[in-house]
């Protein structure tokens, strides 16, 4: 009586899930799915006459191909730094603003302003504001400062700096905002304790903070990680890859093979190939959370 | 190491929070290896007179010295001073070994050696077979422990200690109450400790201070202070229920309530003709004479009687060991051996002595 219940009470609940169930099969796995299929594809517009079945041949030639090694390299860079870059300031700033003792609320209206904004604008007024030469802030702060004019987005390395600065400059309040607020939540007399077992300023940082915000530490560095592998709209914006190809990361490179080349059964290998490479790094890093808090 | 010292004076020492004046002015001596205890009720400054020892709060103005050396403006660090608190502060993350091998790993210990004196310390408070677990996993009074013996593992000058048992529950808190005063005689360690439970006083303290208000109004022996409270303010604050405070009048050396006389042994201070008379409530009796009281409640203790009577509507309460309840609104008479009386002044609310 009581199992019967419960499996009508079950396909009573299939049936409420179901509708939901379905929307996100459609959008997100049948796509995924698709992509997958059409990685082992030739899709070319330029060339349809080709088209058919290729089994590994887009893979095979992602190996060969310079540009993907290139854009693998770019990606590696654009998103170690940038992380870094954004957890080392987002601690710095969050430790200095626990130090004031009011008005920290201030700090944290003025750091969701960079969050709220859309990539594209922060990547545009960047190319437009900040980094044009002649009249870009950041241009005009350098040749001040006597470091000449430096043609920001139209030499190779200075655009790298570039995306990475523009990333970093959008991201790093949300780094702070998370620090902050996790280390706001930590006992005051643990750190009293620690004074009086003699630990200096950088001992309490290193043996008590740390170690107490690991959590909320990792979180961002998953969660920043995973955004900046697939980060496209800023770089697209300011740069749109160039020069040449000095800042196309590996999504730009898969996103120009598609839908400039018009190359989709390639490009979606190169997608494929970004989709392994983030479930892999965050992967990796879930297991680092979770094998040292246990 | 202990080096038989730890002579702790404050001179002066005042502390504001804001427009809160927490301590006014605060002189204390306490003697090396004295176990001292700070009593008073909650924001009487007992608090914040053993953090300004420990160095977590700096004083407005006055001094503190150490052995002579002056401290006043002394990190925490460099007093050489060992505090468990109230909440204990164990580091979450670190197991028992990490978190009392920490003053040591501070201190520079070479490595090797932590874990042989970690557990030295752990053994003498009895949680030597919990050194791997986590704070999260041990129970309020093992938690306790773990607190206790990473202040004891370094020796340190001064032990300070933050109301340890207010967390444990009755039966903990006595058993710990004995061992805390036992760990006190094997270190022979200058022991300062804050606690708003004078009964926690009387029976460990050597020596204690009692806070009212930001002020000490007595420092002596539990003894001392239990028998001769120097003031009116310790009077009604000592003693569990404290001592009965009745106005009288004196005449020819005997003290007149209720129009009741009553012969008092002869005082060396000249005794003004209105005073204030106290008795503890243990002291008062049933007589067939005496003065007349109205009896407002009696109240079962166990283990004796308190009956709640009024004096010409001044409350006295009296303690009995036979354990008959007297009727709510009888009128009883009230005697005392004038041995047992203490006697202030009202206008300078002073003992006489």
């Amino acid at each position: 009586m009581r199992s019967a219940a419960f499996r009508g009470e079950g396909n009573f609940a299939a049936l409420l899930v179901a509708p939901s169930l379905i929307v996100l099969v459609v959008t997100t796995t049948f796509p995924l799915i698709y992509l997958f299929w059409s990685s082992f594809q030739n899709i070319n517009l330029a060339m349809p006459f080709l088209d058919g079945f290729a089994g590994l041949d887009n893979y095979r030639r992602m190996m060969a191909d310079g540009n993907f090694w290139h854009s693998i390299g770019l990606t590696a860079i654009y998103t170690i730094s940038t992380v870094v870059l954004q957890v080392v300031i987002g601690l710095g700033l969050a430790l200095l603003v626990m130090r004031i003792p009011a008005g920290q609320w201030l700090f944290r209206i003025v750091a969701i302003l960079p969050i709220v904004l859309a990539p594209v604008v922060v990547g545009l007024f960047f190319r437009t504001l900040m980094f044009a030469p002649e009249f870009g802030i950041l241009d005009f702060v350098v040749r001040w400062a006597g470091f000449g004019p430096v043609n920001w987005l139209g030499s190779p390395t200075p655009a790298l700096v570039s995306v990475i600065i523009i990333h970093t400059w959008q991201w790093t309040p949300f780094a702070f905002l998370v620090l902050l607020a996790s280390l706001a939540a930590l006992p005051p007399d643990v750190y009293e304790a620690a004074r009086i077992d003699r630990a200096n300023a950088l001992q309490r940082f290193w043996h008590i903070t740390l170690p107490l915000i690991r959590p909320a530490l990792v979180i961002v560095i998953i969660m920043r990680a995973m955004i900046a592998l697939s980060a496209f709209a800023a770089i697209f914006a300011a740069t749109g890859g160039g020069p040449g190809t000095a800042t196309e990361i590996l999504n730009l490179y898969a996103y120009r093979t598609s839908f400039v080349t018009l190359d989709f059964g390639y490009g979606s290998a190169l997608a494929v190939a970004l989709l392994v490479i983030t479930l892999i790094v965050s992967g990796m890093l879930f297991y680092m959370r979770t094998a040292r808090t246990t | 190491m202990s080096d038989g010292k730890g002579r702790v004076t404050l001179r002066g020492i005042d502390k504001h929070f804001g427009a809160f004046h927490a301590l006014k002015g605060i002189d204390l001596d306490i003697a090396p290896q004295e176990f001292f205890a700070l009593l008073g009720p909650s924001g009487s400054g007992k608090s914040t007179t053993l953090r300004v020892i420990a160095g977590l709060e700096t004083p407005d103005a006055g001094t503190m010295t150490v052995d002579g050396v002056d401290v006043t403006y002394a990190e925490p660090g460099e007093r050489n001073v060992a505090m468990v608190f109230q909440n204990y502060a164990l580091y979450p993350h670190m197991t028992v070994e990490q978190n009392i091998g920490f003053p040591l790993r501070m201190d520079g210990v070479p490595k090797a050696r932590i874990p042989e004196l970690a557990r030295e310390a752990a053994s003498k408070v009895k949680i030597d077979h919990l050194m791997q677990r986590r704070p999260g996993q041990l129970s309020g009074g093992q938690q306790q422990r773990c607190a206790l013996a990473r202040a004891i593992v370094r020796k340190p000058r001064l032990f300070l200690l933050d109301e340890p048992l207010s967390n444990l529950d009755a039966q903990l808190r006595l058993e710990t109450r004995v061992e805390l005063k036992r760990l006190h005689r094997s270190l022979d360690v200058t022991t300062i400790y804050v606690t708003h439970d004078q009964e926690e006083a009387m029976t460990i303290a050597d020596r204690m201070a009692v806070f009212l208000d930001g002020d000490i109004v007595q420092v002596g022996t539990p003894d001392d202070v239990f028998n001769r409270p120097d003031n009116l303010a310790v009077a009604a604050f000592i003693g569990s229920p404290p001592m009965n405070l009745l106005p009288a009048r004196f005449e020819d050396g005997a003290a007149i309530i209720a129009g009741e006389r009553l012969a008092l042994p002869p005082r060396s201070a000249p005794v003004p003709a209105e005073v204030v008379l106290g008795i503890r409530p243990s002291h008062v009796r049933i007589a067939d004479t005496g003065i007349p009281a109205k009896v407002v409640l009696s109240e079962n203790l166990g283990e004796s009687m308190l009956i709640n009577a009024e004096v010409e509507g001044v409350p006295v309460k009296v303690r009995l060991s036979e354990m008959r309840p007297i009727a709510e609104g009888a009128t009883i008479r009230l005697a005392f051996d004038g041995g047992h009386v203490h006697l202030f002044d009202p206008q300078t609310r002073r003992r006489i002595a």
